[in-house]
Formats: C-alpha cells, structure tokens, sequence
C-alpha cells in the first residue's frame, strides 16, 4: 500500500509578522513497514534559513525562520510512504505486565534504556493514583502484557465520547480523564499516564489513519485530519501500538509521522512570531491511497 | 583573653565556633583581626559600620527579595567581620572545589555526550530521564572540550568536628560571586589596616581570568560578549549589571536579542549587531521559547539552534542545571573514582535519593534526622525537616514520598558552624554558609579566594538570602605576599585605543531616553511646589486663583482638588494638596514617586553610568523619603535640596557623559519633556490674563529660574508679552521653548536611522514658534476692552501652544516606535 499525504497548515495574522522561527515535525519516519519514498516541505514566504535535524527521540525535524514581514504563513508537507506488511505483530502470550514493570530499570541495554525514558513524567503528562487505579481494572494480577493492553484500549475507547469541543491542545489530562471526553490527542495522552503510573514505558505516536468514506460516497480530499495513538514496550518483543480512539492496533492504516514523550514533543508546527496580533489557524490533511 | 565584645556561642551547643574553640582564645589566624577591632574600638567600629551602610544604599546595592513587601530594590545586608580561613586550610578548600568541578564538567559531557555513565550503571538512568533539566535538544550538540561549565559554585559548611562539606552544587547560572566582589570593596575599606597587613588574596586575578576566559571561548578576535539577565526584578539584578561593568560586557535581556540565519544579534538603536558569546544569567529552560519552555518570556527564540550551529557560545552551557540537584551527590565518591580514578576530596552532606528503593526505605525508617528537598528544583517546594512533622503528618507524608520517589532527596542536617557577627555594638556569632566558586580558564580550573559568606537572619539554622539572611566576605589570610592586581587599576594590559563606546541596546536607550525625561519631570514638579508652597498660606484670594492655574500646569491626574465648577478650591485644600505631592509615595505623580522612577530606571541602566551617577540616584532616592515630623514650613528647604541633587544630575549629564547615543536619547528626553511642560504653562499666558491673574507671570519666571534675566532687560514692570518673550522666542534662554525645539531638530538628526518626516516636524514646528512677532502682538491690558488685529495674532499663538502640545507626545512615540519598540514586543508562541 503506498500513500500520497499532504499536509497543508495556514496561519494568517492580523498584522504583519516581522520575524517567525518555526520548527516542524512533519517527515514521516522510515519503519521495518514504512517506507518513506518522497517527501518535500513547502514553505511560503520561502524562508531565510532552512536546517533539518533528528531530535532526541529520532524525528525529523525542520527548523526554519521567515524574515520578511508576512501576513500568512502556508506549510505544506508532501510524503509519499510504502507500507509492508505489519508494525510489530501482536503476540497473545507475553510476560505478566508487572514483570515488565519491574523489569525496566535494570535493563541497561540500548532497547531497555530507549524504553525506560519513557516510563517518566513528561511536560503533559503527570503520574497520579486516579489513573494507575484506572488501569489495574484492565492490569490485573499477572495478566499478559498484551491483553491488558488490548483490554484497556477498548475500555478507554468504551468510557469516553469523542468531543472536538470540550478540550483544547492545552487541556490536562486530569481534566479529560474527569470530563471523560476529548480528542484522539487526550485519549493518547491519558492512556500514556495510565501505563505510566503503573511504571510501564509508553510513548506518544502522531501520524496519520487512513479514513474510508461513507459507501457510495467518494472520497472527500483534505477530510482527513492527523492523528496520535500509543506505544507501549514490551520486554522481549518490542513497542506494541494501540489506538485508544478507534478501539484498533494500528495496521497498514496508519502512517508513523514521529514519537515523543508526549504532543509536546512532536506538535507538528510550532513556532515563535513578532507581532502578527490575532491570528487564525487553518490544518488540511489529504491522506490518498495509490493502489498499486 | 580576648575581646570582651565577642559573646560567646554557648546557646548553639556543639557547633564549631569560627573564631575560638573555647569561646575565650582565638583561633591563631583571628588573632590579629581580634587585636584590630578592640584596638579600633567599639564606638569607632560602628561609626564605620553606619558608613558602610551608607555606602551599600548610596551605591544602589540590592538584593530582590521576592516575597518582601518593601518589594524589590531591597538593600544588600552585609556584616563587616570578614570570616578568616587560614592558608592551608584554603589550600584544602581550593582542591576539593576544582576536583568536583573537574568531575561534575565530565559528567555532563557523558549525559550529553554518549551517556556512556548510564549504560555501565554509574549513573542511575532514572535521575536523568525524570529530570525536568534534562535539556534533550542539547544531547549531541557538539560543544568545545570541556566547556559546559564556565563556572561553578559549590555551597559549604563545617560541621561540629571542624570538617567541611558540601551542602549543594551551583552549576549553571552562579550567581553571588559580584556580590562578593562588592562585598570586598566595602569590608575592606572599613578595615583598611588589617587588610593591607594581612596578605589577604585578592579576588580581581579571578575576575581578570573569567573575562580572558570567555573571550579565548568565542574562538574569535574581538568578541562581542553580553550577559544575559532575566530583568530588574530578578534577585540578583544588581550583581548582573556590577559584573557586566566590571567585566565590560552588554547587558541585555531576552528581548535584546534576535537569531537571524542562525545566528545571535543584539538589537541597537544604530541596527543589529552579531554575538559571539553569552554569560548568562536565565535558568537554562528559559533561555529559548522555541525548543525549551515555549511559555518563556526571557529568552531568545530560536536560540537553540545558534548554538547547534556553532554560532555562539553560551556560559554555562545550556543543559548544564541538569546536575544542579542534591541528587546527583550521592553517585559522586563512585564518580570520582571512576573518571578521575581519585577519592571524593570533599564530602558532600550525607544525601539520599529516593528514587533508590534503600535510600527510600532508609529515609522513610529515618525521617527524623533528614530534611527532605526537591530532587528537581523546579518543581519548587520549601524544604520539609522531618523531625518538625506532626505524627500525622508524617505517615501522609510517607505515602507521598513512596508517590513520586524520583521527585525527592533527603539530606542529614549538618549543625551549621558559627562566626562572629557585628550586631549593634558587639559581636554575636551566627551559623554561616561559605559559598565558593571555580572558574574554567580553558586550559585548567581556579578558584576565587575566598567566596559569599551567607548568614542566618537570627538564631535559626536556615541560612537563605531569600529568607533575609545577611552576607559576609570570606578573607583568605596567605603564608606569603599576594598578587595586589586590581581589575580598576590593571597594570601591564595592554590596551588599544578606541573612541567608540558601547553599543546601545534598544532597552537601554529606551531607559535612559524616559530618565532624562522624568529627571527633567522631577525638577519641573519641585520647581512649580516651590513656587506654590511658599505663597499658599499667605495666599490673598486674588493670589489663590494664580496658585490654583500653576498648580493646573502639573496636568495632575491624580488631583486631590475638589473639581466642581462651582467653586474654587479653597487655601486649606490646596495646601493638603501640597502635601500629598511633596509626601504621598502611591500617588503616582507626586515628587516622591517621580524620583522613584527615577531610581528604578537608573537602576535598569546602572551599568551604564558612572559610579557618581548612581550616588546621586542613590541619594534622589534617599531624599524621597521625607522624615517624620516634617512641618510644611520645612518644605520650600527640602525642595531646594531637592533640586539641588537635580541640578546635580543635569550637571552631570551635560559635563560628564560622552556624546554617544546614550547621552543623545537622554537628553532628547529631557529636552522633549521640558517643551511638553513649558508650552503647557506658555499657554496661560496667551489666554488673557486678568489683573488679579498677574502674579502667575512672576511665578512662572521663577520656576523657570527665568526672574534675573527678565529683571535686567525690564526692571520690575511686568509684562506678558516680555515674558512669552524670555521664555518662549528668546532661543539664548537654556529654559524657552525655542531652545527646546531647536535642540530636538539638532539631537533627532545626530539619531542613526532617523525619520525624515519626524525630523521635518520638528522642523516645522520650530519655524512656526520663530514666526510670531511677538512685538506686532497686542495684549489686552487690564481695564483696556481693545479688540484689534493683534489680539487676532495672540489666539493665533494660543492656537500653535495647543497644536504643539499634541505634536509633543506623538512625536515622542514615533520615536519609541522607531528606536525602542522592538525591544519591547514579545514573541509570540504558537503552534504549541
């Protein structure tokens, strides 16, 4: 399966902008099943100065400033990407979920210290009883790690209703987990806590689902919109993906853009503008199968 | 047998006394010091004490004290016995300080570097990923060898048996080694003697070498270096600025800058002008909104990027706060071993992490004895001594260590030694803290001689400037002459000549521009309360009615004045509206609260001016404050005084600042707000005076120390259009309104970058002034109905006043606009 993804984002501003320094985290990364065969950013007004850099956790970011004053800012991320096969195969026997947890901080090796950095508290996610004791009804003693995943997943998916209205990309995660509403970005967010706080090692996904229009109808260009779901290490088998929003594991469905411990580290455009006063925010994602 | 003055430590039990260890003979290197003060003598002693003092306000020391309702600008407490460490023991101090920053600078090259310490179990992985200094967009950014630590401070004690210790590590933006510095100054001016006689090493070697050091770490020839601070209200400001003159760097603040094609520039009023290096002095996270804290207003975006571009240099380096937590202190001895293959050579303060399952169990079994810290300082919680815990409270507190174990750090409590402490007339010993610090030449490590001494404010063991605590210098007695090198007075440097100042920053042209303004708006308010006060109690009806229209000429927002049209005030309401001018400091345009403003803006560019400016500011400020018990009758005095010290500083801004940009913002700053005031009072005048209204034409000579001039050109008979002359066409006048304009003309085009259309403005309006014929004018003389054409010519001026006086203030924006605003605007964060 091969996607055509384009991302457009639009920022237009009350007054001019004199000077913008913007980082974006829109390449999608190459996987074992992903392959990224094109990709290409658009900047207008073209900008002064351009770098590309892989962070911390293995993005690829791009860091650019526009120097001229501007009234709107147009980015426009263009990927195409193969998918082979599956991300990591969802074995049903594992290791019990505690022995993983007890697992992680004495693992020194390169996978287990990759993983243990997840298992912390992050600038939007926070460890708290309410949500470890959430996630011991799916976490009972000395079920397989998978299963549990799998059983909080649904339940997640189950206990709160999809509402763009009630949080914003500053909500916290406490505040959805009380309002039991909220995005796809709030239920990644709150099941990362809940793994967290039973000292497990999750970690916060943004890519993009493939969406199916309704039978009959065709397919609506630039409906699609970017999505985040979950990562959780398993000792022994690797990061198992789960989305929480859709009650699935992640297939040839969804397109890995970058991870981080949470949105914060991979909000795809970011940025710091002088003056500009009021602005206005406009994302179009149009995710095209090439049926080969 | 000694100094009866010193009262002996009895009440602090075990601890180690500084000065003796019986509490009746001195220590062999106090001796002397001891001789001295009993030879100097109590009385003289504090005579000194209170010059000191006096000293300290006059020179506008401060530490900010950020819960302290005398709120910011608190003056800098300092005690003048210094604390004596004898040489060997120095020699031991000195070692044990540069190892652990040998050792801590290695451990932050492994954590950013290839984290080769966690892989191989040295470092425990959890202390760094839960860390929230741990800066993960500086992993990996190559940085010149051994440079993430610039400086350091390392915090010690003694405890009873005479051993020191180290209580925390300072490593990213140290501050308190200015202060030291001021502190030496101060001490050692009081006791002159002794210092002279003592071989005490001297602190300006170190200072000499921070510089070198920074300029060899731009890797460039003729660096521009800034320090970057987070502002006037930051705690240490005072030091920021005293270190940037000392050391001859900008001072600048986050908005001062600007990342352009990857690379830092300070924003000035003549354009952008490249850094290469930054000291700074804004907590790592802060320092820039695009990769770190996106909320922060201090920094520079884009920052980040620099210095992954090798563009600039930043001292410390970004990240380095990661190991400024006690938490780190318990993996040193093993550290130490490990990358130095040496012994820990001082010992920190026994330190648990609880992120260790022992170290938990161990603190939770042992609560009593510990206190319990933030592992992570940024989370911000005050420290919780376990032994002060109601039995309640201890198990609740159990439960939320067990929590979050990563989150905290418990540490012995080390019964802190004492020292003695001047304190009205004798000396009292108080537990102290010796803060130390090491420098990173790079070639090598070296340590200033001697530190900040910190004191506890009474008998408490909590020693915190923030709590109030006072300060104290450290004097290290050497076994052989010292090096006498003074950075004021450096002997062999060669120096090249150069006729360029310092470039200007946007914001300190923005400061210095408002301070010649309300130095100029201080003397105008005192000239007019001195020519009102005198007159109010012996004011006649006819005169009240003139007192009431000078008194307007304040444009007062803030009018105690009744309002009602009705009636006019009467005597006793102007008089209390005297007094609430001259003595209310919350009123924001009395005297007081003007020479405030002025203190508070001098202070934001006291780096920038001379050290007899800042006395003077020191003494403005002073002179705000008006004693208790002062009777109104003592009020033209005061105001004299006052504008004394205003005269002063007028003086001192025409014969001693150099013609830069600086000195032209400033006095195009004073030169706009005298015509913004004097068109105000010209305008009384061209509105038709009644007879009864006479007497304002003779204060409005005398507050524009206009009356001698007048009376040699006219004798006594006072005449309206005599007066406009003098004071508004006469362009020889320092105090008409042509000179005003004409200097602005002359001052705005000296202005890099200037605006043709404003020049032209200014221009318009000074040929507008000069074309009125004062002598072609009529004034209606009292008793006299004459309507002619010249009456016709006066409304005409009346109307150009009252045009003026709205040209005034846009004009004064549209500089802000163009010369200052962009140092004001904050980015703006999106996206996150």
């Amino acid at each position: 399966m091969i996607y055509k993804i384009v991302h457009r984002t639009t920022y237009k501003y009350k007054y001019p902008v004199s000077v913008a320094n913007h980082v974006a985290c829109l390449k999608p990364r190459s996987l074992l099943h992903q392959e990224l065969a094109q990709s290409e950013l658009r900047i207008q007004p073209p900008p002064a100065t351009r770098t590309e850099r892989v962070d911390y956790f293995g993005n690829l970011l791009c860091f650019f400033s526009v120097q001229e004053p501007h009234k709107e800012l147009v980015v426009e991320a263009r990927s195409e990407v193969v998918m082979q096969g599956n991300a990591t195969p969802w074995p049903k026997n594992a290791i019990p979920w505690e022995e993983a947890a007890r697992s992680l901080p004495g693992d020194h090796s390169p996978a287990g210290l990759e993983a243990y950095q997840f298992g912390f508290e992050s600038p939007r996610i926070r460890m708290r009883p309410e949500f470890a004791s959430y996630a011991l009804e799916s976490f009972t003693p000395e079920r397989p790690m998978p299963e549990a995943l799998l059983d909080l997943t649904a339940r997640i998916h189950k206990d709160f209703r999809f509402d763009a209205k009630v949080t914003n990309v500053r909500t916290p995660t406490e505040e959805v987990f009380r309002e039991r509403r909220g995005v796809c970005q709030d239920f990644a967010h709150l099941q990362i806590a809940c793994l967290r706080s039973l000292n497990l090692a999750a970690r916060y996904v943004s890519g993009y689902l493939r969406t199916y229009p309704p039978p009959g109808r065709p397919r609506l260009v630039g409906a699609d919109a970017s999505h985040a779901w979950v990562s959780a290490y398993c000792p022994g088998i690797g990061w198992l993906d789960m989305d929480p929003t859709n009650n699935v594991v992640p297939s040839n469905g969804h397109v890995t853009l970058a991870w981080g411990r949470d949105y914060s580290d991979v909000s795809p455009l970011r940025g710091l503008i002088l003056g500009g006063g009021a602005h206005s925010l406009k994302v179009a994602v149009d995710m095209e199968p090439l049926d080969v | 047998m000694i100094v009866d003055l010193y009262q002996t430590p009895l009440r602090y039990g075990s601890a180690y006394d500084e000065l003796s260890a019986d509490g009746v003979t001195p220590r062999p290197h106090w001796a002397h010091l001891m001789e001295s003060l009993r030879a100097i003598g109590s009385e003289e002693l504090g005579r000194r004490w209170g010059h000191a003092e006096r000293r300290i306000r006059e020179n506008g020391i401060t530490y900010n004290i950020y819960s302290d309702p005398l709120g910011a600008n608190r003056a800098w407490k300092i005690d003048i016995v210094p604390l004596l460490i004898a040489a060997d023991e120095w020699r031991f101090i000195e070692a044990g300080i540069i190892q652990r920053a040998q050792l801590l600078s290695l451990l932050l090259e492994d954590l950013y570097g290839s984290q080769e310490l966690i892989a191989g179990g040295h470092f425990p992985a959890a202390l760094l990923y839960a860390n929230p200094a741990f800066l993960r967009p500086l992993v990996g950014v190559k940085v010149p060898a051994h440079s993430y630590l610039h400086m350091l401070a390392v915090d010690l004690a003694r405890s009873p048996d005479g051993k020191w210790w180290v209580l925390a590590d300072r490593t990213q933006a140290p501050s308190g080694s200015g202060y030291a510095l001021e502190n030496r100054t101060i001490v050692s001016d009081v006791l002159p003697d002794f210092f002279r006689a003592s071989n005490v090493l001297r602190l300006a070697p170190f200072f000499r070498a921070q510089r070198e050091a920074l300029n060899q770490f731009a890797e460039c020839s003729n660096p521009r270096i800034v320090l970057l601070t987070p502002g006037p209200l930051n705690e240490t400001y005072f030091e920021h600025s005293y270190i940037a003159r000392y050391l001859g760097f900008t001072l600048v603040v986050g908005a001062d800058l600007t990342v352009r094609d990857r690379c830092v520039f300070l924003k000035t009023v003549a354009g952008l002008e490249r850094v290469d290096v930054i000291l700074r002095r804004v907590d790592d996270s802060f320092c820039d909104p695009l990769e770190l804290r996106s909320e922060s207003l201090l920094g520079v975006p884009g920052l980040v990027d620099a210095i992954v571009a090798g563009n600039v240099k930043v001292a410390n380096a970004l990240g380095s706060g990661l190991i400024e937590t006690a938490a780190v202190m318990p993996f040193l001895p093993g550290l130490s071993k490990h990358l130095l293959g040496e012994q820990l050579k001082l010992p920190s303060v026994a330190t648990w992490w609880c992120g260790q399952t022992y170290a938990l169990d161990w603190v939770l079994n042992h609560l009593d004895s510990v206190v319990v810290k933030p592992a992570f300082p940024s989370r911000g919680m005050e420290p919780i001594f376990g032994a002060e815990l109601r039995q309640a409270e201890k198990g609740k507190f159990a439960d939320q260590l067990r929590a979050r174990p990563n989150e905290y750090v418990a540490q012995e409590q080390i019964d802190l030694s004492t020292a003695p402490v001047w304190d009205s007339g004798r000396l009292n010993a108080r537990r102290v803290v010796l803060r130390t610090y090491v420098l990173n030449t790079g070639s090598g490590w070296i340590a200033l001689p001697g530190g900040l001494v910190r004191v506890a404010e009474s008998e408490g063991s909590v020693v915190s400037m923030q709590r109030g605590g006072h300060s104290k210098d450290a004097w290290v007695l050497w076994d052989s002459p010292v090096d006498t090198f003074s950075m004021l007075r450096p002997r062999n440097e060669p120096v090249e000549l150069r006729r360029v100042s310092l470039v200007v920053p946007s914001s300190v042209a923005d400061n210095v521009f408002w301070l010649g303004r309300y130095a100029e708006r201080a003397e105008n308010i005192a000239r007019i309360l001195r020519a009102i006060v005198p007159r109010v109690r012996l004011a006649e009806e006819a005169d009240l009615g003139c007192l009431i229209r000078l008194h307007s000429c304040l444009e007062s927002r803030h009018s105690k004045l009744p309002k009602s049209k009705n009636r006019r005030p009467t005597s006793l309401e102007l008089e209390q509206e005297m007094i609430s001018l001259i003595t209310d400091v919350k009123r924001p345009d009395s005297l007081p609260s003007t020479l405030l403003e002025i203190s508070r803006i001098g202070g934001t560019v006291r780096e920038r001016l001379s050290a007899d400016m800042t006395f003077l500011i020191g003494q403005l400020r002073e002179s705000s404050q008006i004693a208790h018990g002062t009777q109104f009758l003592d009020y033209p005095a005061m105001l004299t005084a006052c504008l004394e010290l205003l005269s002063a500083f007028s003086g001192m801004e025409r014969e001693n600042i150099n013609r830069g940009l600086g000195w032209l913002f400033m006095t195009t700053g004073r030169r706009l707000e005298r015509a913004i005031y004097l068109t105000r009072q010209l305008r009384e005048i061209t509105i038709p005076l009644a007879e009864h209204d006479w007497s304002l034409l003779e204060c409005l000579l005398e507050v524009a120390d206009s009356s001698m001039t007048y009376r040699a050109r006219y004798y006594t008979t006072l005449q309206p259009l005599a007066v406009l002359d003098v004071l508004m066409a006469d362009g020889t006048n320092p105090r008409s309104l042509d000179f005003q304009l004409s200097h602005l003309v002359d001052l705005y085009q000296k202005l890099p970058r200037h605006v043709p259309e404003d020049l032209q403005a200014m221009r318009v309006a000074l040929e507008l002034l000069r074309s009125f014929d004062l002598r072609e004018l009529e004034y209606p003389l009292p008793g006299s109905a004459t309507v002619g054409t010249g009456l016709d010519g006066l409304s005409r001026l009346e109307r150009f006043l009252r045009e003026l006086e709205r040209l005034l203030p846009s004009w004064s924006n549209n500089l802000s606009n163009r010369y200052f605003s962009h140092a004001r605007t904050f980015p703006i964060s999106i996206g996150q």
